[in-house]
């Protein structure tokens, strides 16, 4: 099993019949990810198929009316949630009610007090929320596996498998930092969103890659905004026994400004590029300047500890 | 998205949340009407999206009408820590026995929300934090309890409204609760809620807010109209407001590197690289915006992203940074040379694209031939490059001069 989720699972596509939601069924589904149903109540009944998407075979995926017959139907553990804004709230409630454990959000523009909302209830019934507003998360597979799991719009085939860890709250970001490293290869790579608020956080993606054998150095990449780097950091110089290097983004930001994502902003002088960096070094974690420089910080790390070959 | 005092002044209203009585007006003519209805002595209170106004000579007594002509005249042109000063609230006067600090917000931490309260209000709460941390009560509203009478009741025995009535304070809690949560609000805070009222007559006090901040939730939008009420076209920046036309994110800098890239993440990158580049060159120059062209964007929106950032005067030279997940570089780099045909600029672009289709879209762009496009292969590169050619036009119109 790869950190976050076992390769082959059983997924549902919310939001599959729409533009967006077409495209990345499409994309996940030649990457080799189990897709087995979408969920649309008004197309219920019908299927889509998608051509020459599995092992240059065509595939003809069942839509339902709800995640509860989704799931009945198909056995399905995870779900990726393409809906617009105005509908996230209601579609993230009805697959954490349909037994659904983990649900990845791509959606952008939820309002907070929805993701409060959903967040808390994923958390009380031991349900994984990835994002909102996040590329999703992209596992590459165990040697005994042929298809890793891609979950969400992280483009496929810029790595293959090898020793890395990689969260991060921002997509163009994570694939930057892929292309970096591409030469050393991952076992996960994780957008957990740049919302302010989120179902995984920085520090949860740690101690999941924290428990991971296969994952021996984690990336993280952040950004201004928040303390997640520094609660991350906190945890990590206790409980963390793997590496990890981080990225910082948004030095040059100014106060008051939101830097595109919703949870961006320096407000009060509080959630800097600086304080983050300040706070992630004081526990040994090291910061690149450039995503560049920080990928040069891994493989110091990964040679210093005998970590590849 | 900051409210100014006075409309947040209106949704405490809509809850009934004692507040002095205030008029907001523009102009002196405007003030002294106001002053007159609201008697005297009154308050002058500059409105401004920033804090400690007061000690910039930002909020007055006037005691008569010539006072508050006066006063008005003198803090309607100020501009104070950069924001323009947009009008002032004219307010009752009241005699304050104590103040208290009440605040609801996100927990972006514990994902819920947070209720800071203190006894100490009437300055900044941090600052009472620090040398107070004793006095500061932190308490959770959970996103999907009920906050109701009963819990609003226990959380002001909780913080401990001394001196005042515990019975107002909770119905106060609640009403802040339900402005936080009707205006999806992001902060809804009260600083001072304060104990008025005649010192020896005990029946004459009460709470009332005398001033407030609320930040709205921009994502939360279309179920409010798109907040159009408190649209403030006076305030924003002229290319910010063309941007949001085109449902671009744009932030204005002022530097002279325009920075354009698709992703919040990879932008923010990039401005941090030109910033670094024009310190180690020892040139100093910074980038001019942040501008986001999102997932999967379109020639049409790069040829108006191109646009917008050419049209800032200060602009020397652009810097694109491409990394085509959703996105086609290919789309990219036709929108660029389209923009480049239409708006005939002389101005130095550095390309730099990686990922879906990069190929194609370098391709495009040497078959245009055009010496005012450079490509680099790095993002650091193109940053160094671009804030290089940046300096030497500043550098050639300084000569010339």
């Amino acid at each position: 099993m790869s950190a976050f989720i076992e390769e082959g699972s059983p997924v549902i596509v919310q939001g599959m019949t729409g533009h967006q939601g077409m495209t990345h069924t499409a994309r996940m589904l030649k990457a080799g990810t189990n897709i087995v149903g979408g969920v649309n109540p008004r197309k219920a009944g019908t299927s889509v198929v998608f051509e020459s998407s599995r092992d240059g075979e065509d595939v003809s995926v069942p839509v339902y009316a709800t995640c509860q017959e989704a799931r009945e139907a198909t056995g399905a553990v995870a779900s990726v949630v393409f809906v617009p804004p105005r509908f996230a709230r209601g579609a993230v409630v009805e697959a954490i009610e349909a037994g659904i454990t983990t649900i990845v959000v791509i959606t952008e523009g939820i309002p907070v007090a929805d993701s409060a909302y959903f967040v808390e209830l994923a958390l009380s019934k031991g349900v994984r929320i990835i994002g909102p507003n996040c590329p999703g998360l992209l596992t590459l597979p165990a040697p005994q596996h042929e298809h890793g799991v891609n979950l969400g719009i992280i483009p496929d085939g810029i790595v293959r498998r090898g020793p890395l860890g990689l969260v991060s709250k921002s997509g163009t970001l994570t694939y930057q930092m892929m292309g970096e490293l591409s030469d050393i290869g991952f076992t996960a790579c994780v957008g957990v969103g740049g919302d302010p608020i989120v179902g995984t956080t920085l520090l949860e993606a740690l101690q999941e890659f924290e428990r991971d054998d296969a994952t021996k150095a984690v990336v993280m990449i952040g950004e201004i905004g928040g303390n997640a780097e520094q609660d991350a950091a906190a945890w990590a110089s206790e409980h963390m026994t793997k590496p990890v290097v981080a990225y910082i983004a948004g030095f040059t930001a100014p106060e008051g400004k939101q830097m595109g994502h919703a949870g961006a902003i320096v407000s009060g002088g509080k959630g800097t590029a600086q304080d983050k960096k300040t706070a992630l070094e004081a526990v040994g974690i090291p910061v690149g300047r450039t995503p560049g420089q920080a990928a040069d910080l891994m493989r110091d790390v990964l040679r210093e500890r005998h970590l590849t070959a | 998205m900051d409210l100014y005092e006075y409309q947040a002044r209106e949704l405490l209203e809509e809850q009934q949340i004692p507040a002095p009585r205030a008029i907001f007006a523009q102009n002196s003519h405007e003030v002294a009407e106001a002053a007159d209805s609201i008697g005297y002595p009154c308050v002058i209170k500059a409105q401004v999206k920033i804090g400690h106004r007061g000690q910039a000579g930002g909020v007055k007594l006037a005691h008569n009408r010539d006072e508050a002509i006066l006063l008005s005249e003198s803090i309607l042109p100020m501009t104070i820590h950069g924001h323009k000063v947009n009008g002032v609230l004219v307010a009752e006067a009241k005699n304050i026995i104590h103040e208290y600090y009440v605040s609801i917000s996100v927990d972006r931490t514990s994902r819920d929300y947070d209720v800071l309260a203190t006894a100490n209000g009437g300055t900044e709460v941090e600052e009472i934090a620090k040398e107070h941390p004793e006095s500061v009560k932190r308490l959770h509203i959970n996103a999907l309890g009920d906050f109701d009478e009963e819990a609003a009741k226990r959380m002001a025995d909780q913080i401990g409204f001394y001196h005042a009535d515990a019975e107002q304070a909770a119905d106060i809690l609640l009403k802040m609760w339900k402005c936080f949560k009707d205006n999806d609000a992001t902060l809804v805070e009260i600083n001072p809620l304060a104990k008025i009222g005649d010192p020896d007559d005990e029946s004459s006090k009460s709470l009332c807010a005398l001033d407030a901040k609320i930040s709205l939730d921009g994502n939360a939008a279309f179920r409010h109209d798109g907040w159009k009420r408190f649209d403030d076209p006076t305030q924003s920046d002229s290319l910010e407001r063309e941007a949001a036309e085109y449902g671009l994110h744009y932030v204005h800098l002022h530097g002279q590197v325009g920075v354009i890239g698709n992703g919040a993440g990879l932008v923010m990158s990039s401005l941090d690289a030109v910033s670094g580049a024009g310190e180690s060159q020892g040139t100093g120059v910074k980038p001019a915006n942040f501008l986001d062209i999102g997932g999967g964007a379109s020639a049409e929106v790069m040829k108006h992203s191109l646009a917008i950032v050419l049209s800032d005067s200060q602009v020397e030279s652009v810097f694109i940074n491409v990394y085509g997940g959703i996105t086609s570089c290919e789309q990219v780099a036709e929108g660029i040379i389209q923009a480049f045909d239409e708006l005939h600029s002389s101005k130095p672009l550095v390309v730099r694209f990686d990922g879906n289709a990069a190929a194609e879209g370098l391709r495009i762009l040497a078959q245009a031939n055009n010496p005012n496009i450079h490509v680099e292969d790095t993002m650091e590169e193109a940053a160094a490059t671009a804030a290089k050619l940046a300096a030497t036009a500043l550098a050639s119109k300084e000569a010339k001069r």
